[in-house]
């Protein structure tokens, strides 16, 4: 059991210190003027990731932020710039932006090594979400190949973990 | 997003030169678009991709063969709510940049009834390679950009469609003194 807890506490230091997906929060944070969604049991979530996510993807990070002010269409320029100034240093993969949905969504990628991590940030009704999925580079590989399916599956995959309790 | 392309492979001239930009006016068309998606592949990307790829898996390796060459990849669509939204002039900053000798403008297909447009741009490379790609895809709510950059060959080009961001090419090969341009009803 003691072994469990220092494991958790390893994984959530190793996550929280991640310096991208930090930034893009405060980021995010800032620009709406709130702070992100307490979510319980998002470490031990992270634990069960490592048996129960796809191949290549061995834990996540999840920053919910309910409750901003809705979004116009014409929020959309300013929340690109937010964006762009928050993402330096990844590589943005995709942007979609949809006036019928009220929506945006950025996906970018992080430094690649052995391993990486893929950013998606979604921004709709009054709800923003910032997931980081680590992976593996064979498994950043195929995301590459269907950049937008990747994009959908990895960051729903995320929310859905981080919201139940396992 | 259907694209309809018809490739005309042809023996291309010598020369290299820099890439093409997406216009910044290209942007404010996302603000008129019901929908617009953008997913953008760097060379960094690319090459990662390329090196993680196994040259033992067919598929694998017919994808490493395709990025080998390949420094780009910038998808640009958006959809309309209605027709009008954009028009040339949204579009010639972009032309502007493809022109001779550098680039040639291979197809041409123009349907006057559904006034759906693809223009294909090739960019001359070395020997039989091609050095880069442009296809605008326009449709009365429908407007699709696609620029690959880097080398790759015309047998390639069809199988670059469905992968990494870039719509379904449905890409058929013609004698080369099909050259021109043509027009559909």
């Amino acid at each position: 059991m003691r072994l469990l807890a220092l494991f958790l506490a390893a994984s959530a230091a190793a996550f929280g210190a991640d310096r991208d997906f930090d930034r893009l929060v405060k980021a995010v944070e800032s620009h709406f003027g709130v702070q992100r969604t307490h979510i319980p049991f998002l470490g031990t979530a992270n634990f069960f990731v490592k048996t129960a996510r796809p191949e290549g993807v061995s834990g996540f990070d999840l920053a919910v932020f309910e409750n901003i002010r809705p979004l116009a269409w014409e929020d959309g320029q300013a929340l690109d710039s937010m964006m762009a100034g928050a993402s330096a240093g990844l590589h943005p993969l995709v942007r979609v932006r949809s006036r019928r949905d009220r929506e945006w969504t950025y996906i970018y990628t992080g430094d690649t090594g052995k391993s990486t991590s893929m950013l998606i940030a979604t921004f709709e009704g009054h709800q923003a979400t910032i997931v980081e999925v680590r992976l593996s580079m064979d498994a950043l590989v195929k995301a590459l190949q269907e950049p937008r399916r990747a994009g959908r599956e990895f960051g729903r995959g995320a929310e859905r973990d981080g919201s139940d309790e396992p | 997003m259907k694209i309809a392309i018809v490739f005309l492979a042809a023996t291309l001239g010598c020369g290299w030169a820099q890439d093409i930009k997406m216009p910044v006016g290209l942007e404010k068309l996302s603000e008129k678009a019901e929908n617009s998606v953008d997913v953008t592949l760097d060379g960094a990307l690319l090459q990662l991709a390329g090196k993680f790829l196994s040259g033992k898996d067919a598929d694998e390796a017919k994808a490493k063969k395709l990025i080998a060459g390949l420094k780009s990849i910038a998808v640009r669509s958006f959809e309309f709510g209605k027709e009008g939204e954009y028009n040339a002039a949204d579009l010639q900053a972009l032309r502007a940049q493809l022109q001779p000798p550098v680039w040639s403008r291979i197809v041409g297909v123009t349907s006057k009834q559904g006034g759906d447009n693809v223009d294909v741009y090739l960019k001359n490379g070395e020997g039989a390679q091609i050095g880069g790609l442009t296809v605008i895809a326009a449709e009365p709510k429908e407007l699709t950009i696609v620029s690959i950059s880097g080398t790759i060959s015309p047998e390639d080009l069809a199988e670059l469609g469905g992968q990494f961001g870039i719509p379904k090419l449905n890409v058929q090969q013609k004698k080369p003194d099909q050259k021109k341009g043509k027009e559909e009803e």
